[in-house]
């Protein structure tokens, strides 16, 4: 094609649930976009794959809950396929041979805790409306375009306020919250409400999600409240799994796009982002190809974006030293399951409705933390963390008929390993980890074992293209959020290269399958090119 | 009974804060009575003797430093307080026997880091350069009231825009780390300035000193920076008190006699008297009553509203919240009294007399933290000590030498067994770990006096047993220190106000508290 010309408004890089609902909010403004994907399916890591011949799975990203409701709304995700299916509660079974049962049924889940510590039960009441209260508080900020609090744009100084005065309006008991929610550890947090230790366990690890950091760091508070935002038909905190998978979502994602106009090609990898005097003006394929634009979005990370598809010498030196310096440390692996029959739980055997939640292996504060601490230095987990889930349970279509699928996320497994690389055997000894620790609980779980898909955290970032196989795109603590986020000064979705931004999850407001980087992106590009 | 004496106010705890705030609010002409539980005054900085002529700082060993404003308006340099300005900021050993110093003097630092790493040493007087800065504007924020947040105040706003001010004035490097700093774990924090290990954990041992947090924990980076803030403060007399923490207490006792505080020494407080939610005065453990509408608690928070206050006078959610005020203490001190200079391998008598660290590197701190997590003391602590008796040889008999010793990690709380029994276990931790870099020193003990965060709470009433009367994090900090709401030294008792380190700015013992909280009283009450 003749270079020089722009043949499209806008070129996507990446076609995960962020970059296509980018795209598709461009399109929908009358853009002229095109979404390149280097894999042969679309979704990043929203997305679902026959890894073995009749078993379907949500290979890493398996819950949605986060996806935005008005991004649901903007692009009629439902009429596009996407259907969630409510993902009814949690079982962690606890070492006595008794468990824990937390279901969607504050009643049941009350009478439950009650079994346990009456005073948690009445706590529990409480704290689910704190929570209520601060997602109400940070929900905004989700879709908020993050101020730069160093310049003097007056805009931003009023954004900052505005979030200021909230806050001031909330009662001092959510303010207090909101504070320690930003600040303290998941399981201090926990503390002031609760005395039941597998009950703090099992909440606690919604903060550690993703992030190289015990339930006893302080700032994982904070991720737990990323976790409470979930938000399905209305309500908080619930979790659900996609019909066919979360691979699902991505496709209604993209059939919206398409609708709109947007042209989407996979198996087309970006090798480099143009840029003529200093404003990106489209990129280079693999085969040499070069594709024009006005604008190019990067949905990948900044490791990706600024590094190995630009020439450093091209940015700003203390950018560059900002994206180096950027925190992945991918602490997650994920473990997939073939099952011949369902697992037996012996703290309630058979098959029943607790199969139909999740499953978390997080019996106590010390089991949890003790994983955090074996892979700071440099090891995974002996006995991990593990968050399960069934999907063919609810969704029979996702494996043949009596067979099961089972998910399992699993930490720690730290990207770096001291004395040892991630091969074929470190592998394998981590996937025997995580069975060994799931057959403490469900002793069958050896024999009904069909196959197994083990990911490390180096898997992650080859097969998915994130940087040290962090699943956020980059870690979620204090110091890389909002304005933080990824590099102080460029929270904006834009970069020191004009025409080039950002809509990745390693921006404002981050990971999990939200779409709210893609979308707030989009506004910032069409607030500029308008 | 006896016709009740009155008071204009009355201080609870000659600590530093309680003396330096009675000794304000005297000066300024309120009739001030300050009540200390213990026979002597000084909290923390104090002396004892460990054996027959053995004495030494038998808490702290080293003060805060003592702010600017303080040493001047309490006219502390008229009651003998008299400064040195060592060359050393602090310095550590290495088991090989390098030794790595800090100087006050970057260069100088810069010259002995070349041995380590050229980049360090190159890298070094920048890196001291922006924490003077980021200290610098931190420290602004130190020597006032915080800010109201449900109605600030004309001065508030004045307050904050000048710092706003502040804050926009700095290169636009230094606004983004300050942003960055505060919430980020201090091993980051260091890692982006130095290279060499021991070096680095040296640096953040600052980070998490006292403190229930490792290295790798978020929000260390903040204690850094409240350290560097501290010394933005000093007194350009000097960072360090001749004569040590004691000497400091002895210059306040002087003061505060001076400026007329009427002072009970072994006048322990069991009550503070409330009438409808107002202060009216306290009662002594003996029964003993004083009669006055203004009371100011230099004890920690918890103790204070606690123990002290009747919980009729507190709303509910105020004392649940203080209930769950974090001063998990874990920082306990090892005082020997040696009969002669042990030979640390690679140390100058000049590092000695100031503060070493053993440390060797990040890791060995973390590890160190992971025990207390468990409700363990650390097998290898982390230790800074000092052999006060270098500078004040009066300290030990001739030829002798007293060592004081700060170990990290020491739990509060112990899972299992209780400290009575684990003390001396401790303490043999300690000394083989301070063993591994003077072989010699344990054959030169004479006494040794372990003292565990139990024994703080118990001596020196600190809940706990934290030297900071409460964790040093964002949430419990300025505006939120001890509570969001409560940040300036007022409390939801009318009349009773807090002065000490668990109230602004609350870090270590440079006065500020005191001061500030004399300041916002003299502010708030007509005398």
């Amino acid at each position: 094609m003749p270079s020089g010309t722009s043949n499209y408004d806008a070129i996507v890089i990446g076609g995960g649930h962020n970059g296509l609902t980018c795209a598709a909010y461009l399109a929908r403004a009358g853009r002229k976009v095109l979404v390149l994907e280097r894999r042969h399916v679309l979704g990043g890591a929203a997305v679902t794959e026959e890894v073995f011949p009749g078993f379907k799975f949500s290979v890493c990203s398996y819950v949605v809950s986060l996806l935005r409701p008005e991004i649901i709304r903007d692009l009629d995700l439902p009429r596009h396929g996407m259907e969630l299916l409510p993902l009814d509660g949690t079982l962690t079974p606890m070492p006595s041979g008794d468990y824990l049962w937390r279901v969607n049924d504050h009643y049941k889940t009350r009478r439950e805790i009650a079994r346990h510590s009456r005073l948690d039960a009445e706590a529990y009441d409480e704290y689910g409306k704190a929570m209520v209260e601060m997602g109400r508080f940070a929900k905004p900020i989700l879709g908020m375009l993050p101020p730069d609090p160093t310049s003097l744009d007056p805009r931003g100084l009023l954004e900052l306020l505005s979030v200021g005065k909230r806050f001031r309006e909330m009662r001092f008991h959510d303010r207090l919250n909101q504070v320690q929610l930003l600040t303290m550890s998941a399981v201090d947090f926990l503390d002031q409400w609760f005395e039941t230790d597998v009950l703090k366990a099992t909440m606690s690890a919604s903060g550690i999600i993703g992030t190289f950091l015990g339930v006893r760091s302080p700032g994982t508070a904070y991720v737990l409240l990323h976790h409470y935002m979930g938000e399905i038909d209305g309500a908080f905190r619930s979790w659900g799994l996609s019909r066919g998978g979360t691979g699902a979502v991505s496709n209604a994602i993209a059939s919206a796009a398409r609708e709109y106009g947007v042209e989407i090609r996979t198996e087309t990898p970006v090798t480099r982002i143009l840029t003529r005097n200093g404003k990106a003006s489209g990129v280079v394929l693999d085969n040499g190809d070069e594709i024009h634009a006005k604008v190019v979005v990067s949905s990948v990370d900044p490791n990706l974006t600024f590094l190995k598809f630009m020439d450093e010498k091209e940015l700003p030196s203390d950018f560059v030293e900002g994206v180096r310096r950027y925190k992945y440390r991918g602490s997650s692996g994920k473990v997939n399951l073939a099952l011949d029959a369902l697992p037996n739980f012996t703290c309630l055997p058979g098959a029943g409705p607790h199969l139909r939640g999740a499953i978390s292996i997080s019996p106590s504060v010390d089991y949890m933390e003790r994983a955090y601490d074996e892979a700071k230095y440099g090891q995974f987990s002996r006995r991990p963390y593990i968050d399960m889930v069934i999907p063919s349970l609810t969704d029979p279509s996702v494996a043949p008929p009596g067979k099961h699928v089972m998910s399992c996320f699993v930490q720690y497994a730290p990207y770096h390993l001291k004395d040892a690389v991630w091969d074929n055997q470190q592998r394998e000894a981590f996937g025997d980890a995580v069975i060994n620790a799931i057959a403490e609980y469900a002793p069958n779980i050896k024999d009904i074992i069909l196959h197994r898909q083990v990911l490390t955290p180096l898997d992650i970032e080859r097969d998915f293209g994130l940087t040290e196989g962090n699943i956020f795109q980059g870690e979620l603590t204090l110091e890389q959020l909002f304005f933080l986020r990824p590099v102080p000064g460029w929270a904006q979705y834009t970069t020191p290269i004009d025409h080039l931004y950002m809509c990745g999850s390693a921006t404002h407001p981050g990971g999990g399958i939200m779409g709210a980087p893609g979308k707030n992106a989009a506004e910032r590009i069409l607030r500029t090119s308008r | 009974m006896s016709a009740k004496a009155r008071y204009d106010a009355i201080v609870i705890g000659g600590g530093v804060n309680g003396l330096a705030c009675a000794t304000y609010l005297a000066k300024s002409g309120v009739r001030t009575l300050l009540l200390e539980q213990r026979a002597e005054l000084g909290g923390c900085a104090a002396e004892d003797e460990i054996a027959d002529g053995f004495r030494v700082p038998i808490l702290a060993h080293a003060t805060g430093p003592v702010r600017r404003d303080v040493v001047e308006e309490l006219q502390l340099y008229a009651h003998g307080l008299t400064f040195s300005d060592p060359a050393i900021q602090v310095s550590t050993l290495s088991p090989d026997g390098r030794p790595l110093v800090i100087y006050e003097d970057p260069r100088e630092t810069a010259e002995s880091l070349r041995a380590w790493s050229s980049k360090d040493a190159e890298q070094w007087p920048a890196f001291q350069a922006t924490l003077q800065r980021l200290g610098g504007l931190i420290g602004s924020l130190f020597v006032s009231t915080p800010p109201s947040v449900d109605a600030p105040s004309a001065r508030d706003v004045f307050a904050l825009m000048r710092t706003l001010s502040d804050f926009r004035a700095m290169p636009k490097d230094d606004q983004w780390r300050l942003l960055r700093w505060g919430p980020m774990a201090v091993a980051d924090l260091v890692a982006e300035a130095i290279e060499t290990e021991q070096l680095r954990a040296t640096v953040a041992a600052d980070g998490i000193f006292g403190a229930m947090l490792g290295p790798w924990s978020a929000g260390s980076g903040l204690q850094l920076l409240l350290a560097a803030a501290n010394r933005a403060l000093a007194s350009p007399a000097g960072r360090a008190v001749r004569g040590g923490p004691v000497a400091l207490a002895r210059a306040l006792e002087a003061a505060a006699v001076r400026f007329g505080v009427e002072i009970r020494t072994g006048a322990a407080v069991a009550r503070v008297d409330a009438h409808e939610d107002r202060a009216v005065g306290v009662t002594l453990s003996t029964g003993e009553h004083f009669e006055s509408r203004t009371v100011v608690s230099g004890v920690d928070p918890k103790r204070t509203f606690l123990s002290l206050c009747d919980a009729d006078h507190l709303p509910p959610e105020f004392l649940w919240r203080m209930k769950h005020y974090r001063s998990r203490g874990t920082l306990a001190k090892v005082n020997l009294a040696l009969s002669a200079l042990p030979t640390f391998t690679g140390a100058t008598r000049d590092m000695l007399g100031g503060r070493v660290r053993l440390a060797p590197d990040i890791d060995y701190l973390e590890r160190a933290f992971d025990h207390a997590k468990y409700g363990r003391f650390s097998t290898a602590p982390w230790i800074e000590f000092t052999v006060p008796s270098l500078s004040d040889p009066s300290l030990a008999p001739a030829g002798a030498h007293v060592l004081s010793a700060y170990v990290q990690f020491a739990p509060y709380s112990l899972r299992d067994g209780a400290w009575d029994t684990s003390r001396e276990a401790l303490g043999d931790v300690a000394l083989k770990t301070l063993a591994i870099y003077a072989p010699d020193l344990p054959s030169l003990i004479v006494a040794r006096q372990t003292l565990t965060p139990e024994d703080l709470e118990r001596g020196w009433g600190l809940t706990g047993g934290h030297i900071f009367h409460g964790e040093l994090s964002l949430d419990q900090f300025f505006t939120m220190r001890p509570l969001l709401g409560f940040g300036r030294y007022h409390t939801p008792i009318n009349g009773l106000f807090l002065c000490g380190s668990g109230s602004h700015p609350g870090t270590g013992l440079t006065g500020g508290s005191g001061v500030n909280a004399a300041r916002e009283i003299l502010r708030q009450r007509t005398f």
